[in-house]
């Protein structure tokens, strides 16, 4: 059983999804218990996975029994045995919180509401797992169609977003074809291990095809996962998107294709290639430095609660590539880190939101008046979230920034540093704002006056199926900043296995 | 706007056409995608090791089943996306634009003559495609698109109702359901023999398969079947819910 672990992963939330859809005509019932079940399963697979993992090294699972580069195989070494287990547990808190939220919003959906749901944890499962990269673009397709429909089930606006991001998705994931296709034409091989040594042994750092296929496929990922200026698509699709939907697909999309940039830069093309023979990371960390501060800036501005978090999560793209583009070992440990953390904080901000909109009925941040007397449990899980955004230890933003800003001082990259400091200031003038309207009320100026809270502030707590995912996001932040030498020693281990001493300056 | 698309269709198309001189010569039997080991074991040894003919076939449904599994979930999920945008249950808002009134006369003779002849026709041949697939060009996926058009076919002739009674919506979702079951059946039913997801080759004890070998042949038509339901399916569904604004009423 055990050593099928890697395959049940993803094939217990697929199967579900399956009977999900079937059965969601006469038994709707047994959707919420059967999604609940079934992304347990996995969670528990994917832990089981990476305690052999850390026991053992690397799997290699061959599908169909086949050797690569004939067959597909899934490969699991640290960082997606960490991040694997990110995907499967973030998709089990959004599914806890979904009870009574699908059934206010997609109330005569709710069968394909959850077969999408759990098509779209297997395909971003699948592509955390796979070792193959045509299998990875497969993976890319279901992820993507099941998010473009779990946005287009929201409310009216939400069509015209879905629509914005099906373009800007469907762009993603062509250039990211192109470029395998490009990778297949010069080495023969579809297989990410495969293909290194092939570019290796074919001596290939010097071909220009192979330049080109690098640049589409980072481009493509680089849509996908919203890096400014290619995030056009992204504020609107979470923000008018159903709450549950937002749940799952701000944690998660943009994190695992940040994984997936991570895993073609030193898996497939290899650190030396991408560091030391292409050495563009003096420009790219640039565009980070921007794309910090356009994500923070226009948060600045917004006055819609789930619109504000959106550009903060362009911003943390922007950590996460500048991170990984230090071209340095705590740079880089810092961006992997921060893909793990970053993933808690946005499922823990927008359940917040959802909690929010789904009890007051708002959207905007005036919605927020006088919750710490209504709500105290809930906001002492958002404060959780909103201090590690800000980056207070010991929370797990504290130290994902800690290492982001010893990479940057390592590498001399003071621009960057910079950069996250004024976004860190920019995150707790956010929050503090957030803070003082929920203790203090809204000022009388802004049209709301005090003067009807007489029996306003009694404490009407979010319903538990919420609070539960809530307060354990909370106190997994805290668990994860606690642990931080524990998990960073994992992807010490998977980083001086990639050999990136080849490929630093 | 439309000035930065151009440039960024300029810079694209440059991109492409900058790394074309280094590709290898169109037809080169040196070069690396056909003569890497990989594409030499699928040509050499796919026969022995498969028992299929169509190599097409093997390296999709068999090295590279795993794969084609998703695709024919591509294709699911895009019909159960429809379904969940599209379809509305119940009198829905009115449509903006009131829809030409088309009066209702009996079906065209010819029409109705012709597709009575053609629609068995089409799904004698969709059946031969699928059931041919690991032999000759053809397959599951191009099966079910053949046999989903002749039920699309009976709707655009007659009208939406009729094809209905044929794919009721229920009947639809059971259908496609099925079909990745039966692919998913493979996979799994091999998992419990023991070996890895997929592995058809220790399927052969269950299977009028001699051995291993043949197992996996019979194992490729059984999956190509399952494609092909699913694909039936979903194709009729996306075609119903598009032409009926979702409400499976009145088609075009």
């Amino acid at each position: 059983m055990i050593d099928q672990a890697p395959a049940l992963i993803l094939l217990i939330p697929f199967l579900a999804a399956i009977i999900v859809a079937l059965m969601g005509f006469r038994f709707r019932s047994l959707c919420y218990p059967l999604v609940l079940l079934s992304m347990a399963g996995s969670v528990w697979a994917s832990i089981a996975t990476l305690l052999s993992v850390l026991e053992g090294g690397v799997i290699r699972y061959h599908l169909g029994g086949w050797e690569p580069p004939f067959g597909i195989e899934l490969r699991i070494d640290g960082l997606n045995a960490l991040v694997v287990v990110v995907v499967s547990s973030v998709s089990l808190l959004a599914a806890i919180y979904s009870r009574r939220t699908v059934l206010a919003e997609n109330g005569d959906k709710i069968s394909q509401f959850y077969s999408l749901f759990l098509l779209l944890a297997t395909g971003l499962l699948g592509m955390v797992l796979t070792g193959d990269a045509f299998n990875l673009y497969v993976l890319i397709e279901i992820a993507a169609l099941t998010s473009y429909a779990l946005i287009a089930m929201g409310p009216k606006r939400a069509t015209l977003a879905a629509y914005k991001y099906v373009i800007m998705g469907t762009i993603g994931a062509s250039f990211y074809l192109l470029g395998v296709g490009y990778l297949y034409i010069k080495t023969g091989s579809l297989n990410m291990v495969d293909i290194q040594e092939q570019l290796v042994a074919r001596d290939l750092a010097g071909s220009p095809a192979i330049m080109v296929s690098f640049i589409l496929i980072t481009v493509g990922v680089w849509i996908k996962m919203a890096f400014f200026p290619l995030h056009a698509w992204l504020p609107n699709a979470y923000c008018f998107s159903p709450t549950t939907s937002s749940c799952i697909l701000a944690p998660l999309v943009t994190k695992v294709m940040v994984y997936v940039m991570v895993r073609m830069m030193l898996t497939v093309y290899g650190a030396e290639y991408t560091f030391a023979h292409l050495d563009w990371s003096r420009i790219i960390v640039w565009m980070a430095v921007v794309a910090i501060l356009a994500g923070s800036i226009s948060a600045l501005g917004q006055t819609n609660l789930r619109k504000m978090l959106s550009f903060l999560i362009i911003a943390e793209v922007g950590y996460m590539v500048g991170g990984v583009w230090l071209a340095e070992e705590m740079g880089m440990v810092g961006s992997i880190y921060h893909i793990i953390s970053d993933a808690f904080m946005t499922l823990c901000v927008f359940l917040f939101a959802g909690i929010i909109i789904s009890k007051t009925g708002k959207t905007d941040l005036n919605a927020l008046d006088g919750m710490f007397k209504k709500m105290p449990l809930t906001m002492t899980g958002f404060l959780a979230g909103a201090f590690s955004l800000i980056g207070i230890p010991p929370t797990a933003g504290f130290f994902s920034k800690w290492y982001l800003i010893q990479g940057g001082i390592n590498s001399g990259r003071w621009e960057y540093v910079v950069a996250l400091l004024i976004s860190s200031l920019i995150n707790a003038v956010l929050f503090f704002r957030i803070i003082e309207i929920a203790h203090f009320g809204v000022k009388p100026a802004e049209g709301h006056s005090h003067h009807h809270s007489d029996g306003h502030d009694k404490i009407s707590e979010a319903p538990l199926s919420q609070l539960i995912p809530l307060l354990g996001t909370g106190a997994l932040l805290l668990i994860i900043g606690l642990y931080n030498k524990d998990i960073v020693a994992v992807i010490s281990d998977f980083l001086s296995s990639s050999n990136l001493g080849g490929g630093i300056r | 706007m439309k000035i930065l698309g151009l440039i960024a269709v300029i810079l694209t198309g440059g991109l492409l056409l900058s790394a074309v001189h280094d590709f290898p010569d169109w037809g080169d039997t040196t070069s690396p995608a056909s003569s890497y080991r990989l594409s030499q074991y699928y040509i050499t040894e796919t026969i022995h090791v498969t028992a299929v003919p169509n190599m097409v076939t093997a390296v999709l449904a068999d090295f590279r089943g795993y794969d084609t599994m998703f695709e024919t979930v591509v294709i699911f999920t895009a019909g159960i996306a429809i379904i969940g945008v599209l379809r509305r249950y119940g009198p829905g808002p009115k449509l903006a634009a009131p829809k030409e009134t088309i009066t209702k006369e009996k079906p065209d003779l010819i029409i109705t003559t012709t597709c009575r002849l053609l629609i068995p026709i089409i799904q004698i041949f969709a059946l031969y495609v699928i059931a041919h697939g690991h032999h000759s060009p053809g397959g599951g996926f191009q099966g079910g698109v053949i046999f989903g058009a002749s039920f699309i076919l009976l709707a655009l002739a007659k009208d939406l109702q009729t094809a209905q009674k044929w794919v009721p919506e229920k009947r639809v979702l059971k259908l496609a359901v099925i079909g990745i079951f039966i692919y998913a059946g493979f996979g799994l039913v091999a998992m419990l023999f023991g070996s890895n997801f997929l592995d058809y080759s220790v399927l052969h004890p269950i299977m009028p398969a001699t051995d291993s070998i043949m197992a996996r042949s019979h194992s490729m038509l059984g999956v190509e079947i399952g494609v092909a339901f699913t694909v039936t399916a979903i194709m009729f569904s996306i075609y119903s819910n598009l032409a009926s604004h979702g409400d499976l009423k009145e088609g075009l």
